[in-house]
């Protein structure tokens, strides 16, 4: 029990303690002054520890009669008045400490404490996230399946008995409370080292804003995971100093730009984000005769994104405010009016066109256009948008060429970035390297990893890489990154190992050659597979196999 | 003026007077300690610890302190004499340590009255 809920039982009982002993204290003189009659007759005063434990037993109910000698009349006139004088007054107590235990103010303490003592015996690296809902509870699910402990913070009472009733493996728990209150943050464990960082994505930007700005202060070194949804937003958050802003609608708007400008590097990135493997079926996006259906926020970034591209899609538009918002950021092909209608599709030139973007905020609407769509130009590529996120969707039975769900973009999105951060420094660099490179590095793949490698990521601490660490301590000593590729069975072969990346304090390393020297700390990512994982893993902190691969002989025990 | 200031500092002072009352007198002299007394001075003793309860302060924690102490050594005291008196054999031996046991009380009572007057001067209002 914590501080809070024992001063709420101490506060609340005085009162009924204070009854107690006045009761007990008026009965016992009573009992002390008026005189008995012993057995033989003679008169015979009670002791003090008599009349206590007279009245302890009486004030209880048990009744144990009457002790040592039968009472006299005088006696028992008073003990009459002393009964309803104490057991009410034990009763009073007993009743004020069981509404105590019914108390909202004094369980939610309890709760608090419970939580508190949970996060302080946590000692495995572990995500804050804020609120639980369909969303989140996907990033949980992600988050423990990569060996991170979750806690979570929730306002409402019964969603986070949903939470409850999940079971979810290993424990999460959860404090019910509002997540813009420090506290709150501070009792999940913010400041422990063990918190690698915060997931905000709330509707609410500004609850956004405000979670990262009182994260960041409660403990610099934090990652804060954060949604916007438009670019002054992300803006805010980058200057609140937010490691990771994540706009659901940019993320789409980039992948279609990758897409179409080099698809090798997009199949790269959804093998990295773990959607898809590197054989997935290209998806070319054509470069003219495009049709954006909806002009929201999702629609205006992947408008402005085939702009800066050159090219100019057409769109269509119901809703006055929208058009005018795009006559006023000059889209000049814009047909005012229902996407499901016939008229404004064949006014768009729904024949002809090659890719078809429906991307409302409605999915009725989006259902709608879709039926109508496929039926005047079954041969158009055609993109979605889903904006329930249920498990069983109506949209993934309708044949669409590419589906997109912000909140699962969301969520892959936030869990790549904390479980497997070096996969999105990664996916951020390739960003700008062309088509050319990314093939490249695919075929290099493919050919010696398969169309689905794993990624693994060693850290040269003395924690994960205890051998390698030591030998780097020694300033004379050097080794190149070519030796972690070597089979511990034979030192002669080479495992499937690629190095993908490296990162040092001030330096980043992509696509790191065998002669690069490592340094301590330096964190690398590989492709590989299982096999190579576990010899990377021996290799790296283990004596024996860490001498094998260098010097080409087993570290001697006694003959050196 | 604050009835419940008057309260507490009624019990917290008479703690100590009739711990204090119980004392006075010749340590090894039965006649001159009267039993009821060490009975009224528990009882205003855990009377006074509870009106001090749920004080969560420095100075409250302890003035708390201090009672359960005072509480604890009469408490004490009072059992040996009930045990002893049971066989009636309370010589002079066994009285010395009632006694003490209760002087030590009036210790933590005095240092508790102390600090709850040295409160009340530092109080503005």
């Amino acid at each position: 029990m914590n501080e809070g809920s024992l001063w709420i039982i101490l506060q609340r009982m005085r009162l009924p303690f204070i009854v107690i002993l006045s009761t007990y204290t008026i009965a016992m003189t009573g009992l002390l002054l008026i005189p008995g009659v012993d057995e033989n007759g003679n008169s015979f005063q009670l002791s003090i520890f008599d009349a206590f434990y007279f009245i302890s037993y009486t004030a209880t109910t048990i009744g144990f009669g009457e002790t040592p000698f039968p009472f006299t009349h005088n006696q028992r006139i008073w003990v009459s008045v002393s009964i309803y004088l104490v057991v009410i007054g034990w009763f009073y107590s007993i009743g004020t400490l069981l509404s105590l235990f019914q108390n909202k103010v004094f369980l939610s303490e309890i709760a608090i404490a419970r939580f508190q003592h949970f996060v302080k015996n946590l000692e495995e690296n572990f995500v804050i996230v804020l609120g639980y809902n369909e969303t989140t509870r996907e990033i949980i699910k992600r988050l423990l399946a990569a060996k991170m402990r979750v806690v979570v913070i929730e306002v409402n009472q019964e969603r986070a008995d949903y939470l409850q009733l999940e079971g979810f493996v290993p424990h999460v728990p959860i404090l019910v409370k509002d997540a813009h209150n420090p506290n709150a943050l501070e009792y999940a464990g913010i400041k422990s080292r063990y918190c690698k960082g915060v997931i905000s994505i709330f509707e609410d930007n500004a609850l956004n804003l405000r979670i990262t700005l009182a994260a960041k202060l409660l403990n610099p070194k934090v990652n804060v995971v954060v949604k916007a949804t438009t670019v002054e937003e992300a803006e805010n958050l980058r200057d609140a100093n937010a490691d990771i802003v994540d706009n659901p609608f940019e993320i789409i708007a980039y992948q279609l730009q990758m897409a179409l400008k080099a698809p090798s590097l997009f199949k790269l990135e959804n093998w990295l984000y773990k959607t898809d493997t590197l054989e997935s079926k290209t998806f070319s996006i054509p470069d003219t005769d495009i049709i954006i259906c909806g002009y929201g926020r999702l629609g205006a970034t992947i408008y402005e994104m085939f702009i800066k591209n050159n090219i100019t899609p057409t769109v269509i538009e119901r809703n006055d405010s929208r058009v005018n918002t795009a006559n006023y950021a000059g889209v000049n092909k814009i047909i005012h009016g229902s996407a499901d209608d016939h008229f404004y599709l064949e006014t768009a030139n729904i024949y002809d066109a090659k890719l078809i973007i429906i991307v409302t905020d409605d999915d009725t609407i989006n259902l709608s256009i879709l039926s109508t769509v496929k039926k005047m130009n079954p041969k158009a590529l055609i993109i979605a948008r889903e904006n329930e996120m249920t498990d069983f969707s109506i949209f993934s039975q309708a044949k669409i060429d590419r589906l997109y769900i912000p909140d699962r973009i969301l969520i892959q999105k936030t869990t790549n970035a904390l479980s497997n951060p070096l996969g999105d420094k990664l996916i951020r660099m390739i960003a700008n390297k062309d088509e050319a490179w990314g093939h490249a590095l695919l075929v290099n793949l493919v050919k010696n990893l398969g169309v689905n490698p794993k990624t693994y990521e060693l850290d040269l601490t003395e924690k994960e890489a205890y051998e390698i660490h030591k030998y780097l301590k020694n300033k004379e000593n050097t080794l190149a990154l070519g030796i972690l590729k070597l089979s511990r069975r034979d030192r002669n072969r080479k495992n499937n190992l690629l190095p993908l990346l490296i990162l040092r304090e001030n330096e980043e390393i992509l696509l790191p050659t065998d002669e690069t020297l490592l340094q301590i700390n330096d964190r690398i990512l590989f492709a590989c597979d299982s096999n190579a994982i576990d010899d990377l893993e021996y290799i790296a902190n283990n004596a024996y196999e860490f001498k094998y691969v260098i010097f080409g002989e087993e570290k001697k025990l006694f003959f050196r | 003026m604050n009835l419940d200031k008057i309260v507490a500092g009624f019990f917290i002072i008479l703690a100590m007077t009739l711990n204090f009352g119980f004392c006075y007198g010749d340590a090894l002299d039965m006649n001159m300690h009267s039993k009821y007394e060490l009975f009224a001075a528990i009882v205003v003793n855990l009377i006074a610890t509870v009106l001090k309860l749920g004080d969560k302060t420095q100075m409250g924690s302890v003035l708390i302190a201090t009672s359960l102490v005072a509480n604890l050594q009469l408490i004490i005291a009072a059992t040996i004499w009930t045990i002893f008196a049971d066989g009636e054999t309370v010589n002079p031996h066994i009285f010395g340590i009632i006694i003490s046991l209760s002087v030590g009380a009036l210790l933590a009572n005095i240092t508790s009255v102390l600090l709850y007057v040295g409160d009340t001067l530092k109080s503005k209002r």
